[in-house]
């Protein structure tokens, strides 16, 4: 049987074709007031008026606002998990899943500098990874 | 708008019934609420009725309020389905409160009904899961609770001690409530000591799955001593919000501080009138931040008002007397009328072994519940005075 990579969500994330580029996130800026939003909002909440918000595409570099060890996990997921809150570099702040560190308190410092990575989240009834954006430590 | 008072609370046992369904559990609340009230059925003219994840665990997939209602033998009335997550409970008050305070009606109920253990833990886990958007990522409500609380930590001062101290008051008062689903205190110790679910919260500052319902009657003030002998208990603001963006780079209002700063106003009442109070603690330490956020102390208080014993039943303002949700259990849509039944009990003195020794005589509420545009997605603030 074939296993297959699958994005956790369609229309989220872009991950890198090669290795000379880098993944990004699909959110999108207000034209107006250049709010930041990701995932994507139909609306500006600040300016509250249609139509303008832009796509925009986050690189996905951030510092760390705050984490938690998760011993607990919901059925199929892996346990222990790090789940997070990244300000996003010229961007929102996002809550994301932490990945390439061990899940301990003395891996991460808040306000660290954070990099995206697509990861796999867990793995689909028939063996299918699904895979997601997710933050690390940065080098 | 006319004055309103509650004229009669009634609620189940919350806890693992698998032998008895929301209609069960739906009718016992109701009509321990018509007693207490000592009204006929027959004098509810609308009801509201709060349920979250029915459709999803329970054989029944639509107008829950309409199937729990007839079996209690309500039928025939305006009967509105509300869903709001964990505020269901507060959102249903508002909807009878607003019904009577409008002059609509004259009596009107508020009913709270959830039904989590379905035989399928697994389901019923992902079910409470899936009203955010992150559900599909594995996020947790925990994850939740303890990063925001490890952050607010650094700020406040307060420490994993002050979390197990509020852990073990809440666990000692779910003690002494016979509808609690734990009704076993705890020490600071064996709290710290238990398995940590996200770090820093530990097994037993946490909630879990319950069964269970709760119910209000409310009718206008000026009738009310002609309805019944109780006490009728007023309702001084019942105040409802949904959250706000975070606007990166602005300071962003807690949610539960614009409902209740609403709330304030509209009663007439400051914090500092306040006697006692039940919060919305899905995990017992985030209710060091709520004393905060609600203005009970002043910011970086909180770890003071546990380390001085203000909030214990004897306490000069009490909070969760009941044991809050990590004690008495948090069946999402019941948990608001629930904490309305401890604070209704309380201004009236009948709570018992754990009626609070201040004579008091405002209570406030607050229910939170939902997550959405990381900001809870809906806040209750309810003032209740005597």
């Amino acid at each position: 049987m074939d296993k297959k990579r699958i994005p956790i969500q369609e229309g989220l994330f872009i991950e890198a074709a090669s290795g000379d580029e880098k993944p990004y996130l699909i959110g999108n800026k207000c034209r107006k007031c250049g709010l930041t939003a990701f995932p994507k909002t139909p609306v500006c909440p600040v300016c509250q008026v249609q139509d303008t918000m832009e796509e925009a595409h986050f690189e996905g570099t951030g510092t760390l606002d705050s984490f938690s060890i998760v011993q607990a996990a919901l059925p199929g997921f892996q346990r222990p998990s790090i789940q997070a809150y990244v300000n996003i570099d010229n961007g929102p702040k996002i809550w994301t899943l932490i990945t390439g560190c061990e899940p301990t308190e003395d891996s991460l410092k808040l306000g660290m500098k954070m990099e995206m990575i697509i990861d796999r989240v867990r793995e689909d009834e028939e063996g299918n990874e699904l895979i997601s954006y997710q933050f690390k430590p940065a080098e | 708008m006319r004055d309103v008072s509650i004229i009669g609370v009634g609620m189940t046992r919350f806890g693992k019934f698998e032998d008895r369904d929301m209609k069960d559990l739906g009718r016992e609340a109701v009509w321990t609420a018509l007693n207490d009230a000592g009204v006929s059925i027959k004098d509810i003219e609308i009801a509201y009725v709060a349920n979250a994840v029915g459709q999803q665990l329970t054989e029944l997939k639509g107008t829950i309020g309409q199937h729990v209602l007839t079996s209690a033998g309500i039928f025939g009335i305006p009967i509105i389905n509300v869903e709001n997550a964990c505020s269901g409970g507060s959102t249903s008050l508002r909807g009878a409160y607003m019904e009577v305070a409008s002059g609509n009606v004259d009596v009107a109920l508020a009913v709270g009904v959830e039904k989590l253990f379905c035989g399928d833990s697994a389901k019923s886990a992902q079910t409470m899961a899936a009203g955010t958007v992150y559900a599909k990522f594995g996020f947790m409500f925990v994850a939740l609770y303890a990063l925001q609380l490890k952050k607010w930590m650094a700020a406040s001062g307060a420490t994993k001690l002050h979390f197990a101290k509020v852990a073990a008051k809440n666990k000692y008062n779910g003690s002494l409530n016979p509808f609690a689903q734990f009704q076993k205190a705890m020490t600071v110790e064996e709290i710290l000591e238990s398995r940590v679910v996200a770090e820093p919260l530990t097994q037993f500052m946490c909630s879990t799955m319950a069964d269970g319902a709760a119910a209000a009657i409310v009718c206008s003030r000026e009738i009310a001593s002609k309805l019944t002998e109780k006490q009728p208990i007023n309702i001084a603001a019942c105040e409802l919000v949904s959250g706000t963006y975070n606007v990166p780079g602005q300071e962003h209002e807690e949610i539960t501080t614009r409902a209740a700063m609403k709330a304030y106003e509209k009663a007439g009442i400051g914090p500092e009138d306040v006697n006692v109070v039940e919060v919305h603690d899905a995990m017992s330490p985030a209710e060091l931040r709520l004393y905060e956020e609600l203005h009970l102390c002043k910011p970086g208080e909180a770890g003071m008002m546990i380390d001085e014993g203000h909030t214990a039943l004897t306490g000069r303002i009490p909070v969760n007397p009941s044991g809050g949700l990590a004690a008495k259990g948090h069946p999402i849509s019941a948990t608001g009328l629930a904490q309305v039944y401890e604070v209704v009990t309380q201004l009236r003195g009948e709570a018992g072994k754990r009626q609070v020794t201040n004579n008091p005589k405002v209570g406030l509420v607050e229910n939170a519940g939902g997550w959405t545009m990381d900001d809870n997605a809906a806040c209750a603030v309810t003032i209740l005075k005597k």
